[in-house]
């Protein structure tokens, strides 16, 4: 079950990392980074 | 893509990066566990997988410090840090370990009884993740947890959990607070494990004195109390009226019959020992507190809890003075001698004799630092 859970987490990850290079608006990018950083420690089991 | 575009995402990934770094650092920094520095009296340490196999490499595996006693007697054992944020009650297991000897019988002592919930801080509360404490040899550091088990460890929390012996039905996050999991289960959550192999330990060493200890919120009506089993009785009224008699004012509670998975209930159902529960009041855990820091840990002092007392909001008195950590470390420490003393007159073939505990008044004068040895 922690196996799927990080796939998924990770696919987001990728997923938002991608729409960082794609927006266009600040904002949006930096807002694109703050969800990056929890998702990068529960992809790593960092807790 | 334009290249404006791609210079921000890349400045906007090396701050996230950044800043993962140094959060997984500090989180990761809450795995390292305190020094404990045994004193001479302790014979062996042991671990509770050699208990329950079953903890081995898990986070859920934890330290046993032995105390043989020089002659022959009963069995004691006491549990620091069942939860990791209520800290008299490791600091009472530490301090006993670094100075306690003992003359008959034998005692075990298990600082971190849920190591797992010493991994991290209870989310959005605000609690500091170490405390100092000043020695004679200078500053040594403990460890401020969670209540529960860390969600690393087990995951996920069910919307109701379900005591597996009784079927009582409470919010699924207490599926990862140790002290609802007792007696525990062989092939249950890591939580249920350390449950389980702390019973195997009472089990199979054939424990006679259990005892729990824990903190209160001021606002919670069970604090500074005993919890007794109904087996435990004859020994906890007799303790309660000899600290009362030293100027200790403590209550004495039956442990419910119907609140399940508590150490005081099912440890005292389920195996032979004679179990009791400690309470003492600690602000730094209450839903009243103001700024939740280090200093709030050790002094125990809070401006909303003075208000809240003169409201008549608490069950404790609670002055500009606050509940200190050597007020509540030493009460624990002075109820285990009492608790012990009680033991051995009332089984006197099987006599607990522990001494060099540090006294109620040694620490509240000289402080909690006086008693901790040096870290090599």
């Amino acid at each position: 079950m922690t196996l799927i859970y990080r796939i998924l987490v990770l696919l987001v990850l990728i997923f938002t990392i991608w729409n960082l290079f794609d927006e266009d608006d600040i904002k949006k990018q930096a807002n694109n980074a703050l969800v990056i950083i929890p998702l990068l420690l529960r992809v790593l089991m960092i807790k | 893509m334009k290249k404006s575009k791609k210079v921000t995402a890349i400045f906007f990934l090396v701050i996230s990066l950044f800043c993962a770094f140094i959060s997984g650092k500090s989180y990761s920094a809450m795995h390292a566990a305190e020094p404990i520095v045994p004193g001479s009296g302790v014979s062996e340490v042991k671990m509770l997988s050699d208990y329950f196999p079953g903890l081995k490499g898990t986070n859920g595996d934890t330290e046993i410090y032995v105390f043989e006693g020089e002659k022959p007697g009963g069995k004691a054992l006491i549990l620091g840090g069942t939860h990791p944020n209520e800290p008299s009650g490791y600091m009472s297991a530490i301090l006993l370990i670094e100075n306690a000897s003992v003359k008959a019988g034998t005692l075990y002592v298990i600082p971190r009884a849920n190591n797992s919930g010493f991994t991290h801080n209870d989310p959005q509360e605000g609690a500091p993740q170490k405390f100092f404490i000043d020695t004679p040899h200078g500053k040594r550091w403990f460890r401020f947890g969670s209540r529960a088990t860390n969600p690393i460890d087990q995951w996920p929390d069910p919307d109701v959990y379900i005591h597996a012996s009784s079927g009582q039905r409470l919010s699924g996050s207490e599926t990862r607070n140790l002290n609802r999991g007792f007696p525990g289960r062989p092939d249950g959550t890591l939580t249920e494990k350390v449950c389980y192999g702390i019973t195997q330990l009472i089990k199979k060493e054939g424990i006679d004195l259990t005892v729990d200890l824990h903190e209160a919120s001021p606002e919670y009506p069970v604090i500074n109390a005993v919890v007794a089993h109904e087996r435990a009785m004859p020994i906890a009224s007799k303790t309660v009226i000899n600290l009362q008699l030293r100027g200790i004012e403590i209550g004495l509670e039956p442990s419910p019959t119907n609140l399940r998975g508590l150490t005081h209930r099912e440890l005292g159902d389920h195996t032979d020992t004679i179990a009791v529960l400690m309470e003492t009041a600690n602000p730094s855990q209450g839903r009243l507190r103001g700024k939740t820091d280090e200093n709030l840990v050790l002094t125990g002092k809070d401006k909303f809890y003075v208000k809240a007392a003169k409201l008549g909001r608490l069950f404790v008195p609670f002055d500009e003075n606050g509940h200190p950590l050597e007020e509540r470390v030493g009460r624990h420490l002075t109820a285990i001698n009492e608790l012990t003393k009680a033991y051995s007159e009332e089984y006197v073939s099987k006599p607990i004799v522990i001494e060099n505990i540090p006294e109620y008044d040694e620490i509240t004068t000289l402080g909690i630092g006086h008693f901790l040895n040096p870290v090599e």
